[in-house]
């Protein structure tokens, strides 16, 4: 007989090692998704323990205190006082660090005021002989009432106990383990007796907090109870102190360290990486190892996916029978996922370095070095993950920003991320520096399409941060100044965590964008293969028609048909719509097209170049380069890419907003429509102006 | 022709999809947790 | 010697005294940030700003403009 799924919440500060114990408890089992409203992410897995007990292991995201100042941490208060909720644990894991302990246990003697089952886990044992730390365990679990695991997620010991103690969490105390009311005796017992059913941390929580409480009016509670805002800071320092109080008392018996013992890496680390010349040489040197290992390295795995979806999609075309379905499939579908597809290795790679840089504990100091420099274009030390995050995605990189607590800084930065070159405009400009950028070497080893690349690169981040000088000007935005960023000791990275990070940011990425992307090829594949009108249903006859004193070859007949077809299919008269306004940026209805259908997703615009020169003819990619290069202006009788139209896209792609998931997600982190309106215009007409600017000096 | 049909059953889905993501955009987005969502 | 956590010199220790509650976010305290805590100068950042403190064991940075609210007292400390 199956018992319901008990369940585990996880909770602890940052940085101790808490998604370590998540993986080690649930292996690949887990899922990451959104508390519904906000883009917070709700990690759950699932594990199987010991006498056939199955748990629900949510990972809540990390903080310090009950006391949210973010909406990462408020997520965990409105968990866990509401007894009703679907996830309302059975029984809470507290994850602590050994080293930390002392700032570890706050949290942990807030939960315990909730009368949570609880169970103490101190992580990071191994480290224990190398600081000369010794804990006296029996002590500790008699006066913190709980019981307590003591483990090493990185070595992997401990957790078959901890999952012993998961399973007997009926025995374990919920009884607080100290008595904070008496900061206020008098106060506090009358809260006591006017809601005699409630839990008096609770309904302290609830005064001090915007928290939603379904089960209590809010509003009851405070305007009966309310105290002055400083009051309330008061108590709460009060309340702090108390705390610390407790827990001094008991760490003074409960753990012991041994100095004279105690080895201090972490300094002498410091000391160089924060250094104020070769703290700056070193991120420099890594950040640029980084970009050059992910363009290296996913070349192959790059090049593999795109010529095996090629195959893959002309062997369609030829063994499966022909008709509608067919085409679609060859033509549209599987192009589509190819062109998801090809975006894992890259982002795999920069989510990997991401993971390691912030696993090591490096990524602090980075944003220790480059906060002062960061705040004189009004963001914050702390933009500095978003911004490099946005190099793979805009969209993580947005979600990055909520750990700065100042709002202007983060509405900065939020908005200026997508100038960042993402990796979805990379397939374009590839493409484009391929036709237009000459293969040439300037001082005999530098490759000048690669110097191109490495431009619009530079050019993504110069404007992001001139766009936050800009902005820090103009906004009259109010926002509490205040910065604290912990300092991690150094740790190596596990691989387990990084591998699963990993494999979990790509999945949704690919699953995610993946999705819009194949919607969008597909309707792309019916708005290129019909059309209204008889300019389409008998381009057959025209052709003929018009062919008639000089009749075609059997293949040039077929692709002048086809672009019969296209030119008077329904995506073919937007494009014609619209190449009024971008003949003067050097573009044909062609590339019109291809504009269009990447503004829901940028790298669609390869693939609809791939559809538009491949529909009736062939699919080689090579073809598509060839075909390109050939394309003539029909009146001109120049090259449609040319060295100036090549620039000209170039730069429009540079700066066009042209994310909808990205303006998405801009307007649910920022609560407003108007941002990510903004965003748009603005954007827009940056990348029309300058493609302009750019098209007509150069031709 | 069943070819026909089907390709226009795909086409239908997808719009009604990309229909989906950018009109809900403004409620609740992906994976709310099934059934329960404990929303306030 | 009372000062701030701003004027502190690389390597200093110093006992933090008071500071303006209504100022100092709550959060600051919570991780170790109370009268009678003592607080280290660990490193300054290379354009001097933010502060690498250690603070009650807790290793963390803050800006100077936060920094400069702290009221501490010195310890005399020996050299190392």
């Amino acid at each position: 007989m199956s018992l319901k799924n008990i369940n585990v919440a996880l909770i602890g500060n940052p940085n101790v090692g808490k998604t370590s114990v998540f993986n080690q408890l649930t292996g690949l089992n887990q899922q990451v998704g959104n508390y519904p409203g906000i883009t917070v992410e709700k990690k759950m897995g699932f594990c199987k323990l010991p006498n056939n007990i199955k748990a629900n292991i949510l990972d809540l995201p990390g903080t310090y205190s009950l006391n949210a100042s973010s909406i990462d941490e408020s997520v965990v208060i409105e968990l866990l006082l509401n007894k009703n909720d679907r996830l309302y644990p059975d029984v809470a894991l507290v994850v602590t660090d050994v080293e930390n302990l002392k700032r570890n246990l706050l949290l942990y003697t807030q939960i315990k005021d909730l009368e949570i089952p609880t169970i103490l886990v101190i992580n990071m044992a191994d480290r224990m002989e190398h600081k000369g730390i010794s804990l006296d365990i029996p002590y500790l679990e008699e006066h913190l009432k709980t019981k307590i695991a003591l483990i090493s997620s990185r070595k992997g010991y401990g957790i078959e106990e901890l999952k012993n103690l998961i399973v007997s969490y009926k025995t374990i105390s919920s009884e607080p383990c100290l008595n904070a009311s008496i900061i206020d005796a008098e106060y506090f017992n009358s809260l006591r007796q006017a809601f005699p059913n409630q839990l008096l941390y609770k309904l302290w929580l609830v005064i001090t907090q915007d928290v939603n409480f379904l089960n209590l009016e809010r509003n009851e509670i405070r305007s009966s109870f309310t105290k002055s805002h400083s009051d309330l800071k008061r108590l709460q320092q009060k309340e702090t102190i108390k705390r610390y109080q407790f827990i001094n008392d008991v760490l003074k018996v409960g753990l012991k360290i041994d100095s004279s013992v105690a080895k201090d890496f972490r300094s002498k680390l410091d000391r160089i990486l924060t250094h104020k010349i070769w703290g700056y040489v070193i991120f420099f040197l890594i950040l640029f190892v980084i970009f050059q290992s992910i363009f290296q390295w996913s070349k192959i795995p790059m090049d593999f996916i795109d010529s095996t979806f090629a195959t893959l999609s002309t062997l369609a075309g030829e063994h499966l029978p022909p008709g509608m379905l067919t085409d679609l499939i060859s033509q549209g579908i599987i192009p589509g996922i190819g062109g998801i597809l090809i975006f894992i290795p890259q982002i795999a790679f920069l989510f990997l370095f991401i993971s390691i840089l912030e696993e090591s504990g490096y990524m602090s100091r980075v944003v220790f070095l480059m906060d002062k420099i960061m705040r004189r274009f009004g963001l914050s030390g702390k933009s500095v993950v978003p911004l490099i995050s946005g190099t793979a995605c805009a969209i993580p990189a947005i979600m990055a920003t909520r750990n700065i607590e100042n709002w202007k800084e983060r509405l900065i930065t939020i908005l200026v991320t997508p100038f960042t070159t993402c990796s979805a405009r990379l397939p374009v400009y590839a493409i484009i520096i391929g036709l237009v950028i000459p293969d040439t070497y300037v001082l005999g080893i530098l490759n000048v399409q690669g110097l191109t690349l490495m431009l619009l690169y530079v050019i993504g981040f110069g404007t992001a941060i001139l766009a936050a000088y800009i902005l820090n000007i103009i906004l009259k935005v109010k926002g509490k100044t205040f910065f604290v960023v912990e300092m991690p000791n150094y740790k190596l990275p596990m691989f387990k965590n990084v591998a699963i990070n990993v494999i979990e940011k790509t999945k949704a990425f690919v699953f995610g964008a993946g999705k819009i992307i194949l919607a969008i090829s597909v309707i792309l594949w019916f708005l290129a293969s019909y059309g209204p009108g008889k300019q389409f249903k008998n381009a057959e006859k025209i052709i003929l028609e018009n062919t008639k004193a000089h009749p075609l070859s059997p293949i040039e007949f077929n692709n002048a048909v086809a672009s019969q077809k296209l030119e008077n299919s329904y995506i073919g008269l937007m494009g014609k719509t619209i190449e009024p306004v971008i003949s003067p940026l050097g573009y044909d209805w062609k590339i019109g097209i291809a504009i269009i259908s990447s503004f829901a997703a940028r790298e669609v615009f390869v693939g609809t170049l791939a559809t538009i020169y491949s529909v009736g003819g062939s699919d080689n990619e090579n073809t598509i380069k060839n075909k390109m290069a050939a394309e003539v202006n029909p009146v001109t009788g120049e090259k449609i890419f040319n060295f100036a139209s090549g620039i000209s896209l170039l730069m429009f792609y540079a700066f066009a907003m042209q994310c909808a998931s990205t303006l998405a997600i801009t307007k649910k982190e920022t609560n407003s429509w108007k941002w990510p309106a903004g965003q748009l215009v603005f954007m827009s007409s940056l990348a029309y102006i300058v493609a302009l600017i750019a098209f007509q000096i150069l031709k | 022709m069943i070819q026909e049909i089907i390709a226009f059953i795909i086409l239908v889905i997808a719009l009604a999809f990309l229909i989906r993501k950018f009109l809900f955009k403004k409620k609740s987005d992906k994976n709310c947790g099934s059934g329960d969502c404990g929303c306030s | 010697m009372q000062t701030t956590i701003h004027s502190l010199k690389k390597g200093q220790k110093a006992i933090i005294l008071d500071f303006d509650i209504d100022v100092i976010p709550l959060k600051l305290l919570e991780m170790g940030c109370l009268p009678g805590n003592e607080v280290e100068l660990l490193q300054i950042a290379p354009l001097g700003d933010p502060l690498y403190l250690n603070i009650n064991g807790s290793h963390l940075a803050i800006r100077i403009e936060t920094a400069k609210l702290i009221n501490v007292e010195l310890i005399k400390n020996k050299q190392k």
